[in-house]
């Protein structure tokens, strides 16, 4: 009677015991590493750099709140499985952030490359008019290398465009926007200055 | 009896219930600490690290501080898989401190690097955008190679776009532009200066030739004309004094003394007005023609030939006048001096033959024009 009495209350004490247990949400993880693989794919690295590296570490915080509660006796992870599960959430609208991001870089980039073609396109007409060196053939000579570098930087930039580097392609286009516009109110200013109609 | 039984019974329990209390709280008394603080400090030191850029702008000590929390991270779970009472977090502590020291390194040192990067990238862009100012100023009218314009073209395009990195303060992308710019601009600049003060290394002769023209058309009482090539300058001195300064166009290859016919050089020495040319004798409205080549330029050209610096069939050039029809704003004549005739006029107006005409490089010595 007495084994009986004092194996029972052993049985419950290991029920107790077993039952606090809770098991690492694993699928949480996964999901929410899955989610911020997603947010690094749309490239919130680039376009949203602040949100991502917040994100990464709302994740590294939750880890290591697991990991810590893994190192315990009694285990029950239901706060971290829901932070878990925020993570992922943020990391989706980080994600929509940088695709939201990208859409305006890309547009811009998009605008900014017609405009310059289209200062080119006058560049190239403008050109020929000039007095055959009111400044001296040496302007001349500086001239056709400037619009050579101009076209080249607009030809690397479409060309990161083309790939989806928007952000890059921003970068030497704005460069190029800013020769090409030099260039043409210089040899505006010649054309005016030789009085000759363009 | 049975009462006393039932006491037994009782105080079993309690005594069953107090061991086990116990044996829980030794269980769980001696459950090795994990240093969750430590690696808390250690993720928030990285977080401010990854907050300053410490990722672009002190990379080895972040990458560091990151692999030190990672070790920290992966040697916890390891740990986490022993048996509760072997664990040993001694590991992940040590990691976790040197992870958050490091951190806080790469923090502190990228925000001086970026405070620093900040000013040298400005000094560097004023510094490269005040080279490309004295390119223009200094090498719009020199003939450079197309080469040359090329890459003055090119590193201005780079230096645009360090520009923009700067203003977006993305220095890092700003310091790699601006390094590719230098090498371009500077280089460029150091190539067309070293011709340039090469040119100028002849300005002792030129000052000799325009002091004794200066001179003896004061002595004279007498007029003289004397061109700068690099100034593009004709002038004319009554009695040593500058009368007159007009723009003048000469040969394209106008750096340098003519050496032989064909090359499209003015020639630089002491010459004379040989012949009037007036305006039904010449096709440039009006002509000055000088006596070149002279008695020293016959001898240069001579010795060119003999030790192969020109062509054996070179011939020495003639005919080179003081001329009208100028104002075209290029260096377009075969090596004559062209002026506008209007100006032309005067010049051939107060000439006469046997009036010195002298050409130098420059009334300026290289210091005087550029230091």
């Amino acid at each position: 009677m007495k084994n009986k009495v004092l194996m029972g209350l052993a049985a419950i004490m290991m029920v107790a015991v077993l039952s606090s247990c809770g098991k690492k949400p694993q699928a949480e993880i996964d999901a929410a590493n899955a989610a911020i693989e997603a947010a690094r794919t749309a490239e919130a690295a680039v376009y949203v750099p602040e949100e991502f590296s917040a994100l990464q570490d709302s994740l590294n915080a939750v880890m290591a709140a697991i990991t810590a509660k893994e190192s315990k006796l009694f285990k029950n992870f239901g706060v971290e499985t829901e932070k878990l599960a925020q993570v992922a959430t943020l990391a989706s609208t980080v994600s929509a952030n940088a695709a939201t991001k990208k859409e305006e870089v890309k547009a811009e980039a998009a605008n900014l490359l017609t405009s310059i073609k289209a200062v080119i396109e006058e560049n190239a007409k403008l050109i020929p008019k000039l007095p055959r060196g009111k400044e001296g053939a040496e302007v001349i000579e500086q001239i056709k290398a400037d619009v050579a570098t101009v076209d080249a930087a607009v030809v690397e930039a479409q060309g990161l465009f083309d790939n989806g580097s928007f952000m890059d392609a921003m970068n030497k286009i704005k460069a190029a926007k800013e020769k090409a516009d030099g260039l043409n109110a210089e040899v505006k200013e010649v054309l005016t200055k030789a009085r000759i109609r363009f | 009896m049975r009462l006393k039984r039932a006491w037994r019974i009782t105080f079993r329990i309690a005594g069953l219930t107090a061991a086990l209390a116990l044996a829980v709280f030794l269980l769980v008394r001696f459950v090795p600490e994990p240093p969750a603080e430590k690696v808390e400090l250690a993720r928030l030191a990285l977080s401010e690290a990854t907050a300053n850029r410490a990722d672009t702008y002190s990379r080895k000590l972040y990458r560091e501080a990151r692999s030190l929390y990672d070790s920290a991270m992966i040697n916890w779970q390891a740990e986490n898989e022993r048996f509760i009472y072997f664990r040993d977090y001694a590991r992940v502590s040590e990691f976790a401190d040197q992870s958050a020291r490091k951190a806080r390194q790469a923090a502190k040192i990228s925000k001086n690097n970026v405070t620093d990067l900040n000013i040298y990238l400005g000094q560097k862009i004023e510094k490269l955008n005040n080279i490309s100012g004295l390119i223009n100023k200094r090498f719009s009218a020199y003939p450079l190679s197309p080469e040359v314009w090329k890459d003055i073209s090119k590193g201005r395009m780079l230096l645009k776009e360090a520009e923009v990195s700067y203003k977006k303060s993305d220095y890092a992308h700003s310091r790699t532009k601006l390094a590719e710019a230098d090498l371009l601009l500077s280089g460029s600049y150091e190539k067309a200066s070293s011709h340039l003060s090469e040119y100028f290394s002849s300005y002792p002769q030129w000052k000799k030739w325009i002091d004794k023209t200066i001179a003896d058309s004061r002595r004279n009482n007498s007029y003289a004309i004397i061109v700068d090539k690099y100034s593009r300058k004709c002038m004319i001195y009554h009695a040593g004094v500058r009368k007159y300064e007009y723009n003048a166009e000469l040969g394209p290859n106008w750096v340098g003394d003519k050496k032989m016919k064909g090359d499209k050089a003015t020639p630089e020495g002491l010459y004379r007005v040989t012949k009037k040319l007036g305006n039904s004798r010449t096709k440039y409205h009006k002509a000055l023609l000088i006596d070149y080549p002279n008695a020293t330029d016959r001898e240069e050209f001579r010795q060119g030939v003999a030790n192969g610096s020109l062509p054996k069939n070179a011939k020495i050039g003639s005919l080179i006048e003081i001329h009208g029809d100028g104002g075209r704003g290029v260096d377009w004549t075969d090596g004559c001096v062209a002026l506008i005739n209007s100006e032309m006029d005067v010049v051939y107006k107060i000439a006469s033959e046997g009036t010195p005409v002298t050409i130098v490089g420059s009334m300026l010595g290289y210091d005087q024009l550029f230091e």
